[in-house]
């Protein structure tokens, strides 16, 4: 059997990593569209920021695919896919044929139409090449449009490197997908206070310069700048799916197995469109653990295990300086158009903060700040096992006093949360 | 690793054992275990890596610095860990301890390097920690009742 993957990134590469562990005569082929060996896109405005050095951003190096036994093409983007001959052709003309095909290529940065994007001086934090870019800049002043986790990692890496650092989002707060307002809010302050200036609810109208960025103009204020940081959002690779005729919506489609609609063919990553563990509902988390998890699914399904994929959940955690924030599941935003009766929990004690979303009395979602995110991992728990927290608050009460030990987990997310709010 | 929370006392003997194992100091917030103290219960309850067989923070850590070990426990490597402490907040324990100092986070490892096993099971006075096998607590469970019913019926 001979298996070509699509993508040398994380989820190709836990693939081939899966494959390999259990098969060791399988065939596989790994196609990159870049020159280097796999990194990990996470670390890399860490790198940025001067915490790391080049070499940790990297998972693998050459030797490594020849010790698994990989085949890496470098330098080859496949342009067309064949379903019916099975095989693939990349841009440098090269026909490769497949017993089974990953699409793990990932998704594109999207770049917003503004004028004077291509300018020099701008720059982006997704690719390593990039970033390598960013890397060599020598700039004073930087602005970041777009405040997602990757935006706010790198105005945290542009200011460690001495930069001013300005962010502008859109929306009315930062990280939008992730955070609540409130929570966002706090963090929006701790930033302030680290001194990255924050812009929310504002539109960049264009990028000033003739060849080399001079300024933003938002439609606010003008920021003179020499640095243009584009981090609005990864959008899934479909363009490649669509000429094999694979269905695709937001992302490639797919089913709980992670095939796609094309027999044979399978995908992960950041490229497809999957459902919410919780919710059931299309969504797209396009962060690590979600593609190691499909692309475990994947490599064991290509085996002829028949494993369902259990859903995405979404992860993240952002930390300036001394101030850590983590979130998990739905926001309370994305539940207003959930049927079904949300409640939420939210405790304050000096600068800590912790919400919890709950949906017909399960926790689905929820945010912390400081010392409270400590025990965020208990409500992931309660999360999967769809804990009926009803239930449990009326229960805490009755816990006997002295041992119980066995159900400390719980005991503990009693005494986060506090009894019952009965209205 | 086998924890029995209704065992320990809170007394922190495995926490200055293991500050002295790893960091050759006795020093408390040094340790790898954090000791979960809950007034309402009056239950110390010692948190420890589980090792978790599809463990989650291997997978969120930004850095790929959280490692599997040959003995099966999941360690973090200093030398890339850049202290986003990810894998505090996704451990469904809570287990990853914050090294005060650099700010890192540290796990059990077993004690894998030493013969004598690990350090927290030697210090402890109460019987709260021990290793086992993971089938030996229901055999031994299962062997006592064998010697009960043999009291009780002796002929059989």
């Amino acid at each position: 059997m001979k298996v070509v993957i699509i993508g040398n990134g994380i989820s190709g590469n836990q693939v081939a990593l899966s494959l390999r562990e259990r098969a060791k005569e399988t065939e596989i082929c790994i196609l990159s569209a870049e020159t280097v060996p796999e990194y990990d896109p996470c670390s890399l405005p860490y790198f940025l920021g001067g915490s790391i050095e080049k070499k940790d951003v990297f998972k693998k190096n050459i030797e490594d695919y020849q010790q698994l036994n990989i085949d890496i093409m470098f330098n080859s983007k496949v342009v067309s896919i064949a379903p019916e001959a099975k095989c693939v052709t990349t841009d440098n003309g090269l026909e490769i044929g497949y017993d089974k095909l990953v699409l793990a290529h990932g998704g594109d940065l999207f770049i917003p139409p503004i004028e004077g994007i291509r300018n020099a001086g701008v720059f982006s934090c997704k690719q390593m090449v990039e970033t390598e870019k960013l890397e060599s800049h020598n700039g004073r002043r930087a602005v970041v449009i777009g405040s997602g986790a990757i935006g706010i990692e790198a105005a945290e890496a542009l200011k460690k490197k001495g930069y001013e650092v300005h962010i502008i989002e859109l929306l009315g707060w930062i990280l939008p997908v992730l955070f609540d307002e409130p929570t966002a809010r706090r963090l929006e302050a701790a930033m302030e206070g680290h001194g990255i200036h924050v812009h929310t609810g504002e539109k960049v109208l264009r990028i000033k310069g003739d060849t080399k960025v001079t300024g933003v103009v938002t439609d606010k204020r003008e920021i003179e700048c020499d640095t243009v940081v584009v981090a609005t959002g990864v959008v899934p690779g479909t363009a490649l799916a669509k000429t094999a005729l694979i269905e695709t919506g937001r992302g490639i489609q797919v089913n709980r197995k992670m095939e796609t609609t094309v027999s044979d063919i399978y995908a992960c990553g950041d490229c497809v469109e999957t459902f919410d563990s919780c919710t059931g509902e299309v969504v797209m988390f396009q962060l690590k653990h979600n593609a190691i998890e499909q692309a475990q699914i994947v490599a064991k399904n290509i085996l002829g295990d028949n494993i369902k994929y259990l859903g995405a959940y979404a992860f993240a955690r952002v930390h300036f300086f001394n101030t850590h924030a983590a979130t998990f599941g739905k926001t309370m935003r994305a539940t207003e158009c959930l049927l079904g009766k949300s409640e939420l929990i939210e405790k304050e004690s000096g600068n800590d903060y912790l919400r919890v979303v709950l949906l017909d009395g399960k926790v689905i979602g929820g945010q912390a700040i400081g010392k409270y995110a400590d025990a965020i991992g208990l409500f992931i728990g309660a999360m999967w096992r769809k804990d009926d927290m009803d239930r449990l608050r009326g229960k805490w009460n009755k816990i006997p006093q002295s041992g119980a030990a066995y159900s400390w987990p719980l005991i503990r997310l009693g005494q986060i949360i506090g009894p019952a709010a009965h209205g | 690793m086998l924890v029995d929370p209704e065992k320990c006392t809170g007394c922190q003997q495995c926490l200055i054992a293991c500050s002295m194992k790893h960091h050759g100091t006795v020093n408390p917030n040094l340790a790898m275990i954090k000791i979960l103290r809950l007034e309402s219960q009056e239950l110390n309850i010692p948190v420890i890596c589980m090792a978790c067989d599809d463990a989650p923070c291997i997978k969120v850590c930004p850095m790929n610095a959280r490692v599997r070990q040959t003995n099966g426990t999941v360690v973090t490597n200093t030398d890339v860990c850049i202290s986003c402490r990810a894998c505090v907040y996704i451990c469904p324990v809570g287990s990853p301890v914050v090294n005060p100092y650099t700010d890192q986070t540290m796990t059990c490892d077993m004690c894998k390097d030493d013969e004598a096993g690990p350090w927290c099971v030697i210090a402890c006075r109460e019987g709260a920690m021990r290793v086992c096998e993971s089938d030996a607590l229901t055999k031994g469970v299962a062997r006592e009742r064998a010697g009960r019913s043999r009291a009780i019926y002796p002929n059989n």
